[in-house]
């Protein structure tokens, strides 16, 4: 039961009840939907970063990548607490399937023994290990950098390129660095792996898995054009114990010590680029907050708009009231609590319209926005925050148009 | 000054109210008045329209500021006082009764006669019962939840009566309180007003247009042009 004509000089004005009700559910739907989708989308990243299998990676800028690879992980392999060293090689170049469709594919070069500790507990579920690809340390191939070792000619294919392209185990693919496919040599397919959801579309999904030392000499990063063995590398990930990776300081001391090995290149910790992450993703949500004030000040500009218009509307009660000598407070009160009773439903109605749209676009939307759609992350605490800050700014609103009812000058008030 | 809401003795020194018309023109609606009232008494002020009857009632009731003179209550000039302190001297001793009744049409009767006990600060159960003696006082017993609009005019008006005396103020003002009502009515809303005047020993300031009206009061003042040209005594 309404208490003492609580709530019904706003049900006298249902529709600009309705109206600025809606106008503070639409301004706060914004930042629910930019903060939960942002906020999910960098936790999954962070998620990653922290369930990876590595814990630092040294990495170069440019064409030429890390050079001497192969003999850098053995350098990084050696020290201590480093369970494994795995150098990778990522270049595009195209295949051709059995049934002879040209495809452009990622194909990563890798040293099978060293990539497989390196995969996160999900990657691990994808692919099978031990990685089916001959030589486990690709040393044979390499031959201590003359490349005149035996090739083993295996590569592992990823499911979506398998199924589009019926690949199977035992088939044989040609691999080529250019669309020349006389430059092409032909690969016994050993296996199929799995591969993660990703936000970057299907291409990705076209990955191939292949030696190290295989990859370098069909695309130039082997042996180079003067007889020089360039052992190129784009990254390597470095794999420690695990008492070692849960320690930052003790992380902090082996990374030191690879960048010492290889001062030429960069030399980061996961825990560092998930800081890093997490720094950039508060100053995301701080700008996506900022953002959303502009529509919040909208909204509360309406609400003070219709506070200030129910003070015209009013103003012979309001004048009744000050003549009967109600004190102010009690008459700013009134106003306070209209204020409240518009912006607080809006607020808690923009949340859930919030949570809706997410929802919606988490089945419906297109394959990427469906995909951070479902990531999103409904913090209490910031809704909460949200929530209060609109009644705490709407008592701002409600402020002014007490102010203007304090101002009524009685008589004019009661003509 | 007038904390315990007993009748005050008014007096009005030399006051002037000016309104502005547009940005420019000036209206006198009150021009050095000089008066004063004596606690309990009972005046009617009478005049054509646009005399200043309902100036000088909202400048004795606090609503409104002489822009020259002093308003004195009890001796003391009002002027000096902050909007809290004229808001608590409307609130504890002075009852408004309005020509067209001005009852918050979002309250019921009972709230609108409670209105002016809660913002006294009288506990829920004791402004609840004053609230239903008063409605029973003014014959509405039974339409204490009937909201303005349910209520016929005279039932407005004594309504608006019951709110008046609720705080029991030593001052009540009338601004042609039976100006919208039939005569049976009237008659009725005035034998109201006299009988709780006299049971509060409340001073009562009357607006009227009526001769009739007028009659029943001890003192007469007649306006024209903002002045008092007709001051007399006696019924």
């Amino acid at each position: 039961m309404m208490r003492f004509g609580r709530g019904r000089s706003l049900r006298h004005a249902r529709l600009q009840f309705v109206l600025a009700v809606a106008a503070i559910a639409a301004s706060v739907a914004l930042p629910v939907i930019l903060i939960s989708v942002g906020g999910g989308v960098s936790a999954h990243e962070i998620a990653n970063l922290q369930d990876a299998g590595y814990q630092i990676v040294v990495s170069a800028a440019g064409l030429h990548g890390i050079t001497a690879a192969h003999q850098r992980s053995l350098e990084i392999l050696s020290l201590g607490s480093v369970v494994a060293a795995s150098p990778v090689l990522s270049v595009a170049i195209d295949a051709y399937a059995p049934s002879g469709a040209l495809s452009p594919v990622l194909a990563e070069g890798i040293i099978p023994g060293q990539f497989g500790p390196t995969l996160s507990p999900a990657e691990k579920g994808l692919i099978p290990l031990p990685l089916a690809l001959g030589d486990p340390t690709d040393m044979i191939h390499y031959a201590n950098g003359t490349y005149r070792g035996t090739a083993t000619y295996d590569v592992l294919v990823s499911s979506p390129y398998a199924s589009i392209y019926h690949v199977t185990t035992g088939d044989q693919i040609l691999l080529s660095p250019s669309t020349n496919r006389s430059l092409g040599i032909e690969y016994n397919v050993t296996g199929v792996f799995g591969v993660l959801p990703t936000f970057l579309g299907p291409t990705a999904g076209y990955l191939i898995l292949m030696p190290l030392s295989d990859l370098q000499v069909m695309t130039g990063f082997g042996p180079g054009g003067t007889g020089t063995a360039y052992d190129v590398a784009d990254t390597i990930q470095v794999a420690v114990t695990g008492s070692v990776a849960v320690n930052p300081s003790a992380l902090q001391a082996v990374r030191d010590t690879i960048q010492s090995l290889v001062p030429l290149y960069s030399v980061t910790s996961l825990t560092q680029e998930a800081a890093q992450l997490e720094s950039a993703n508060s100053v995301l949500t701080g700008f996506d907050l900022a953002l959303s004030s502009v529509g919040l000040t909208i909204g509360l500009l309406f609400l003070a708009l219709v506070l200030l218009r129910r003070v015209e509307s009013d103003r012979r009660s309001i004048g009744i009231r000050r003549a009967l000598g109600l004190p102010g407070w009690s008459i700013a009160g009134t106003i306070l609590r209209d204020g409240l009773m518009i912006a607080l439903p809006g607020a808690v109605t923009g949340v859930l319209v919030g949570y809706l749209v997410v929802e919606a676009l988490a089945t419906w939307a297109t394959s990427t926005v469906q995909e951070a759609a479902q990531l999103a992350v409904f913090d209490p605490g910031i809704l909460g925050e949200i929530v209060l800050g609109v009644a705490g700014l709407s008592l701002l609103a409600s402020a002014l148009a007490s102010r203007s009812a304090l101002r009524l000058p009685i008589a004019e008030a009661l003509r | 000054m007038n904390a315990d809401g007993a009748a005050p003795h008014i007096e009005l020194a030399g006051v002037s109210r000016t309104y502005l018309q547009g940005s420019v023109e000036e209206v006198r609606a009150l021009q050095a008045l000089d008066l004063e009232f004596a606690p309990g008494a009972f005046v009617s002020v009478e005049g054509p329209s646009g005399c200043g009857k309902t100036t000088l009632l909202n400048l004795l009731g606090l609503l409104d500021a002489p822009t020259e003179g002093e308003v004195r209550w009890n001796g003391r000039s009002v002027g000096a006082l902050s909007d809290r302190e004229r808001a608590r001297l409307r609130l504890r001793g002075v009852g408004f009764i309005f020509q067209r009744f001005y009852l918050l049409p979002t309250l019921t009767a009972r709230e609108n006669v409670e209105l002016p006990m809660r913002a006294l600060g009288v506990p829920r159960a004791e402004r609840a019962r004053r609230a239903s003696e008063l409605l029973s006082e003014v014959g509405l017993s039974g339409r204490e939840r009937a909201f303005p609009h349910q209520l016929s005019g005279g039932e407005e008006q004594r309504v608006a009566v019951a709110r008046a005396v609720a705080n029991q103020p030593g001052l009540l003002l009338a601004d042609e309180p039976t100006g919208e009502l039939d005569s049976a009515h009237a008659q009725g809303i005035l034998d109201l007003v006299e009988r709780v005047r006299r049971a509060r020993s409340a001073t009562l300031i009357l607006v009227t247009h009526n001769p009739e009206v007028a009659a029943r009061a001890d003192r007469h003042l007649t306006m024209r042009d903002g002045k008092v040209v007709r001051d007399t005594r006696g019924a």
